[in-house]
């Protein structure tokens, strides 16, 4: 299994190096002469400067926030898969990414009251909308003694349908074209506004959610056999249940904010690497963060280099490429879901 | 022939010999419909045959473009209605007004009009096939090329009956491009170019688009041309390595320079920033393949070269 992680480890260096050398713009020397005087902290010679923006500012840090985005998703992606016990859950389904769609196309289109909507950015607003969305679905689910699961995932569905026809109104009934065309961008999933400036937030958030998830991983392995059982081994199980909500809607919203829903990573990615290795969460669980990582790094730089140039929404090619490769593992394997 | 006479000795299959009456009713019927008119059919800008009655009296506009067009074309007077998003001539004011997108067929239907004229960039060809149903003939103007304009003038001249006014019309066109074409040609510096449609995301012309000729008439060089699709989204790193000096684009009335860094901070190193070479332009004149793009043509080489043009 160290053997595993290690090979993970050096393919996710080494795929940062390809994502950000490739590309029909900077030659590969160039990209080379930018990073060495970055490394260098500026004590060689200076590169040119539009190569510079390019690897330094553009391609770097949304090299990293690809990483970021797709372990992210696919940790928080196993986690609710073993919260509900149903092979279908993901990052979204508790209304996060929908909410979020919502609070963005809002800010967006200048539809909040000036007073809010002057201490919100974008990706704040997006944050917002998923805490709205979570918080009622948790309202609802969680109104008893016993925190439902069948309740928290109907609410789920509802409230992302709610969230979801609340965009499509706003979008429809937006006046300014140059706006709404940006929202629709944003809505597809994209990570080209990734920026140093960007990328601390998600980052700091999705590795502490990996670190609490490590911490519980023991009781997320009974929670997979039933809620019952886990009691009975001594897992607090309600305590536990809060805690991966507020995670998700944590570790999810910051993601949303920063690159729109990108989807599939955080359902597929999960199942595809509990065919190597097991259930158990605390070898799942990193594995998870490496393949989302890498797996999202790929796709984005597909994107990038499938029309030179021009911008493809992420979110078109992960499923693209992703479906395939999945469906010929879930042929080869036998694969049995949580025991 | 054969199978009616079969039809007819096989008496126990009434039903089959009246579906064989109702054919030949059928085809007897529609072999004296052309003829009842004298209007040949014509083929539109999508290769459409439109059967007309006659010369239209009354006519309604599904595009802003196409509606500037018909005034272009001298048949302004023929116009009932024109859609919500109209603003010129202002004439247009005094029409009726319906939505285009979706096309509020009932408020079409009201005004009664002879032929819709549409623009293949906006309309759909599935809104004309429901316009024919009912009986209204609907011709697509096709301007994809800035030759189109002038072109589609003198075809809308022949259709509506004011071929001697568009004809005009259009000759002062040409006449206008020629002469902003000798203009600039007698400068060798050609400023690198790029037409953005927003500032948020890069929306810009592609592949095949008249915003190339304009540009290159008005004395630049549009470093879009070459990309292969016709709608792209560009990314930050294709316009950092094109290097624009000038950056034009539709971005609004109140638009500021420094907007665009603030959107795009690594453009800071581009010629075309470096030199406050950035500019808003009025969206009807470039956006609408129009008789304004003209206009447009003569105000972007007035930007490009204001050593040739005070």
């Amino acid at each position: 299994m160290k053997a595993w992680y290690g090979l993970l480890c050096v393919l996710l260096v080494a795929s940062v190096a390809v994502a950000t050398a490739l590309g029909n713009t900077v030659s590969v020397a160039d990209v080379g002469h930018v990073i060495w005087y970055h490394i260098t902290l500026g004590q060689t010679t200076a590169p040119d400067l539009v190569a510079d923006r390019i690897v330094w500012q553009l391609r770097l840090p949304r090299a990293i926030l690809a990483m970021v985005v797709g372990g992210g998703l696919a940790v928080v992606g196993a986690a609710m898969q073993a919260l509900v016990r149903n092979p279908l859950a993901e990052p979204y389904i508790l209304g996060i990414s929908s909410g979020a769609s919502a609070g963005a196309s809002l800010f967006f289109l200048g539809l909040l009251p000036p007073l809010i909507s002057k201490g919100l950015s974008m990706p704040l607003a997006a944050f917002a909308g998923g805490l709205v969305a979570i918080t009622i679905v948790y309202a609802v689910a969680g109104g008893h003694s016993r925190l439902s699961v069948a309740r928290l995932l109907l609410a789920g569905v509802a409230v992302a349908a709610l969230m979801a026809s609340v965009t499509s109104f706003i979008t429809l009934s937006s006046p300014e074209p140059d706006k709404l065309r940006a929202v629709l961008f944003w809505l597809m999933g994209s990570l080209h506004n990734a920026t140093w400036a960007v990328l601390p937030w998600p980052a700091v958030v999705t590795l502490a959610g990996l670190g609490v998830l490590l911490i519980l991983s023991r009781s997320l392995d009974a929670m997979l056999v039933g809620e019952e059982p886990a009691h009975n081994l001594g897992v607090r199980v309600e305590f536990i249940k809060k805690v991966l909500i507020v995670l998700a809607a944590l570790v999810t919203g910051s993601i949303v904010a920063a690159s729109g829903a990108i989807g599939f990573v955080g359902l597929i990615v999960p199942h595809a690497v509990r065919m190597v290795t097991g259930v158990t969460h605390r070898k799942l669980l990193p594995a998870c963060f490496m393949a989302g990582a890498l797996f999202l790094l790929w796709a984005d730089l597909a994107a990038r280099l499938l029309l030179p140039g021009e911008q493809l929404p992420v979110g078109i090619v992960t499923a693209l490429c992703g479906v395939p490769f999945f469906l010929i593992l879930l042929r080869r394997s036998n694969y049995g879901f949580g025991n | 022939m054969k199978a009616a006479v079969r039809c007819a000795r096989h008496n126990s299959f009434p039903l089959l010999r009246c579906s064989c009456l109702i054919t030949s009713l059928i085809l007897c019927l529609s072999g004296c419909v052309p003829q009842s008119t004298n209007v040949p059919p014509i083929q539109d800008d999508l290769g459409r045959t439109i059967q007309l009655g006659g010369t239209p009296h009354k006519v309604v506009s599904l595009a802003p473009s196409v509606t500037e067009l018909i005034y272009a074309s001298g048949a302004g007077d023929k116009l009932v209605g024109v859609t919500t998003v109209d603003n010129y001539p202002p004439d247009v004011q005094t029409l009726s007004r319906f939505s285009a997108l979706p096309v509020d067929f009932e408020a079409i239907l009201a005004l009664d009009p002879d032929l819709v004229l549409a623009s293949d960039q906006i309309n759909s060809p599935n809104d004309a096939a429901t316009l024919a149903e009912v009986g209204i003939p609907v011709f697509f103007v096709s301007v994809s090329q800035l030759d189109d304009v002038t072109r589609a003038i003198r075809r809308l001249g022949t259709l509506l009956g004011s071929e001697s006014y568009a004809d005009q019309s259009a000759d002062s066109l040409t006449q206008s491009i020629d002469s902003l074409r000798v203009l600039t040609r007698q400068t060798t510096h050609r400023p690198r170019t790029l037409f953005l449609i927003s500032d948020l995301t890069l929306y810009t012309f592609g592949h095949g688009s008249y915003m190339h000729e304009v540009i290159e008439i008005a004395g630049g060089l549009s470093i879009a041309a070459d990309l292969t699709t016709r709608a792209p989204v560009l990314t930050d790193e294709f316009v950092l390595a094109q290097q624009p000096d000038v950056i034009v684009g539709t971005f609004g009335a109140d638009f500021e320079p420094k907007h665009l860094l603030i959107r795009h901070p690594t453009w800071d190193v581009l010629n075309a920033v470096v030199s406050e070479q950035v500019y808003a332009v009025n969206a009807d004149l470039f956006l609408r393949p129009g008789p304004r793009l003209i206009d447009g043509t003569w105000q972007l080489a007035r930007t490009l070269h204001p050593e040739l043009l005070p």
